[in-house]
């Protein structure tokens, strides 16, 4: 990789990106490509990452088997349920504090530490991971498209606001984004859920084959996980491996082979190969400045995340994509004369319409004729399965709008759902052996409405270790999540039941806010400038120079799982910024 | 420790996992009364002294084991004083035992490993049910067996940890608390070391192959 550069101060560059996960780093991927000198912020460290992901460490070769060190702690469920944030007060013995997903080795380094970065208002699982590459370090790989079920929801159901785009806008863009990333899967020809340009998929193992046959005589799709994962390598990227299926893919913690994708190798070491990127890792980006003579942006202040300096660095573009929630505070923290409410904010949208996807209801089952059976090797495979959406398709659910899917997969792994079996002794040891292939799960998610009044603000008072005003959520899930939520524990049990497997536990329990780590909508698209902040192309309605790339451009959630969305939106948006700029309109 | 957590356990699956326990059904409540009121004067409480319960650091799990760990020519101080250790061997043993076809906890180290969890955790409260436990362990044996539960054969030490599994909601009870606690331990650490992950469940993980098998074929799914 092309060494790192520093920040040239006197210097205007022509672009500066804040934020380096999926969004930042196709950002810079697509504007370094079309020749613009850009500078990337990030706010966390650059990671060793050739130390950091660890897919193929033995637990035993561990020091704590994989786990959190026992002086540090994970925020649970009941934690996240009883407490409410800042979450840091009562955990005062442990001496880290990390959100639900730091519960690993493999996770805590990629993951924020809670008490330097609070946030406050309503229970909320706010997973942050500030380093380069951001969360797509330890991302679940699901890469979905979205359809005109999603783009054009409002025309089926009233409810909302339809994007500003269809499907055919973004559709090339799709393509793009397979090509240059990779992404497995197997062709449906589902119109709510279009196939991508997969390569070769990975199998379904024999549980999951019984599963989908079961779910077919119900008129219902499952297919392979498709995953953001290259089966059959890429030529353009020396940085990634094929999947050769193996690996712990089932723990959380990314690939170290990087064949799952992940920003850093998959978009911004080529970027920086271009010898057009500077990346600037540190870099807490606490303002967007304005020229007060133009009421354009002028390029962002930032602070040393270390040495704790302060720094301003001018750009003639400002792309945000710091996540749906960062961008939104950063909007939110730069106020100005020209912009009282923050900037690019005349509407008052930023931070409202906050939606994400809800969690929780799932049902595990026992294939009874798996029992018994030798270990296989599933667990190396990028991911089980996806039982794609089903409701709200041709007929209306009486009870509530939109749909779910679930997330699912069956197999033995490297810690056996089997041990959690009751009693001990050697009929416990046994039953471990003989069960450990033989359970299936699945999980759903559900589209949460976006909803005006589910919204994020500035704390007045808190504010995080770099002096940075936290945020404030004001966030709770409405009836029409807990219908769908019914429904979804009611039909896992009925596929299962169909399937003919055992069921072993059904799960109505509602996972707390936030839990999907799927966050967008704060600062959406639309075409009206007084109900929406960007345009179609990201482009802020109030300032034509700023551009907001990430989650938060969302119209709306859908149900499938968002990073492609977010790629392939924000690969759209930077074409159209390059072909701008060129004009001058920028 | 592990992240996967065992959750609940039946009275069904206990009581088959030991069908001809003398003890099974005995009222744990009723009985404790009995071994806690005893405990003064019982040999095991001089064996196992009674430390600390609630937060407090006992001096004797850091002073006692150092002086022990340093004759051996080992480093760190441990958790388990020798006595315990050999307790927690023991125990954990139970849970997990040796069988035709892998190595059981002892061989698989798991005491050690929950002595380095332990020495570990910031968590006061789990160290003293676990000291506390350890102690009631024995005054359990005593009243149940008529010895501890290291002189106790195979079949009692099964017989008294059913009383405890089939009790295992009764988690008020501090030795209730701790034997879910010491299942939770020993089956996270049992299936995280080369002796679970690969003699044991025989993984297949962890290598590379040029294609996943898989099961698309329709037929061998039913096969």
């Amino acid at each position: 990789m092309t060494a790192e550069q520093e920040i040239d101060f006197s210097k205007t560059y022509d672009a500066v990106i804040v934020g380096s996960g999926a969004a930042g780093g196709m950002a810079a991927h697509v504007l370094t490509s079309h020749g613009m000198k850009v500078l990337l912020l990030e706010a966390g460290k650059k990671l060793n990452i050739e130390q950091e992901l660890r897919s193929m460490e033995w637990p035993y070769d561990n020091a704590n088997r994989g786990s959190l060190p026992p002086d540090s702690h994970s925020l649970n469920f009941n934690e996240y349920t009883i407490r409410r944030p800042p979450y840091g007060p009562g955990f005062e013995k442990a001496k880290n504090l990390y959100s639900y997903i730091g519960d690993s080795d493999y996770t805590k380094n990629i993951v924020v530490k809670e008490r330097e970065n609070p946030y406050t208002g309503t229970n909320y699982a706010w997973v942050r991971a500030r380093c380069l590459g951001g969360k797509t370090n330890i991302w679940g790989r699901l890469a979905l498209r979205l359809s005109d079920y999603d783009f054009k929801a409002k025309d089926r159901d009233g409810y909302g606001e339809n994007w500003p785009i269809s499907y055919s806008d973004i559709q090339p863009y799709y393509d793009k984004v397979d090509l240059y990333l990779g992404i497995t899967g197997v062709k449906e020809n589902l119109d709510y859920l279009p196939d991508s340009i997969f390569q070769r998929p990975t199998k379904l193992n024999c549980a999951e084959v019984t599963l989908k046959q079961g779910v077919q005589k119900m008129g219902r799709t499952l297919t392979q996980y498709r995953a953001g994962v290259t089966s059959d390598g890429l030529k353009h990227n020396k940085y990634r491996s094929r999947c050769y299926g193996r690996g712990a893919c089932e723990r959380k913690g990314g690939c170290d082979i990087h064949a799952a994708f992940d920003s850093p190798t998959g978009l911004i070491y080529p970027a920086m190969d271009t010898g057009n990127l500077t990346l600037r890792p540190n870099s807490t980006v606490r303002e967007v400045t304005v020229d007060p003579a133009t009421g354009k942006a002028s390029g962002v202040r930032f602070t040393d995340s270390q040495t704790m300096k302060d720094y301003h660095v001018k750009a003639r573009v400002v792309i945000l994509a710091a996540s749906t929630l960062e961008s939104a505070r950063l909007m939110l923290l730069s106020k100005s004369r020209q912009y009282p409410n923050g900037i690019g904010n005349s509407s008052g949208h930023v931070g409202h319409n906050f939606c994400e996807h809800v969690m929780g209801p799932g049902v595990a089952g026992l294939a009874k004729d798996r029992v018994g059976k030798p270990s296989t090797l599933d667990d190396g495979r990028p991911g089980g399965f996806y039982l794609t959406r089903f409701r709200n398709l041709k007929e209306k659910h009486p009870k509530f709008i939109r749909g779910y899917g679930f997330e699912g997969g069956s197999g033995s792994t490297m810690f056996p759902r089997s041990a959690q079996a009751p009693g001990f002794g050697a009929a416990f040891k046994d039953e471990v052996r003989k069960k450990q292939g033989a359970f299936i799960g699945m999980g759903g998610f559900g589209e949460v409405l976006s909803r005006y009044e589910n919204y994020v603000d500035l704390d007045p008072v808190v504010k995080d270790k770099w002096g940075v005003p936290a945020l404030r959520f004001h966030y709770k899930f409405s009836d029409n999540e807990h219908k769908m939520c019914e429904d979804m524990k009611e039909t896992a049990k009925e596929m299962f039941e169909e399937a003919g497997f055992e069921i072993v536990h059904v799960s109505d329990r509602i996972l707390t806010e936030g839990w999907s780590i799927h966050e967008l909508g704060t600062v959406r698209m639309g075409d009206d400038p007084k109900k929406s902040v960007l345009n179609q192309f990201e482009q802020s309605h109030d300032v034509k120079n700023l551009f907001v790339v990430d989650g938060s451009a969302f119209v709306n959630a859908s149900c499938q799982n968002p990073t492609w969305t977010i790629m392939s939106l924000c690969w759209r948006s930077c074409d159209y910024l390059a072909d701008e700029m060129k004009k001058g309109n920028l | 420790m592990p992240s996967e957590k065992p959750t609940g356990n039946s009275t069904e699956d206990a009581v088959r996992n030991a069908p001809e326990n003398p003890l099974s059904g005995v009222d744990l409540r009723q009985d404790r009364r009995q071994w806690l009121k005893t405990s003064a004067t019982m040999i095991g409480a001089s064996l196992l002294p009674a430390t600390a319960i609630a937060g407090e650091t006992a001096p004797q799990a850091e002073a006692k084991p150092a002086a022990a760990a340093a004759s051996e020519g080992k480093s760190a101080a441990r958790f388990f004083t020798p006595a315990q250790h050999a307790l927690v061997e023991e125990l954990t043993e139970t849970i997990i035992p040796e069988d035709s076809h892998s190595g059981g906890a002892k061989a698989a180290k798991v005491a050690d490993t929950i002595d380095q969890y332990l020495r570990e955790t910031y968590d006061e409260s789990d160290k003293a049910v676990w000291r506390e436990g350890l102690r009631l362990i024995d005054l359990m044996s005593q009243h149940y067996n008529g010895k501890t539960f290291v002189n106790a054969s195979p079949e009692e030490r099964v017989a008294m940890l059913t009383v405890l599994s089939e009790n295992s909601q009764l988690t008020e009870l501090t030795e209730v608390k701790f034997f879910n606690s010491l299942k939770e331990l020993t089956v996270g650490c049992y299936y995280t070391s080369k002796i679970g992950i690969h003699d044991d469940l025989q993984y297949k993980g962890n290598r590379v192959i040029q294609e996943y098998v898989g099961c698309d074929d329709q037929d061998a799914a039913k096969a």
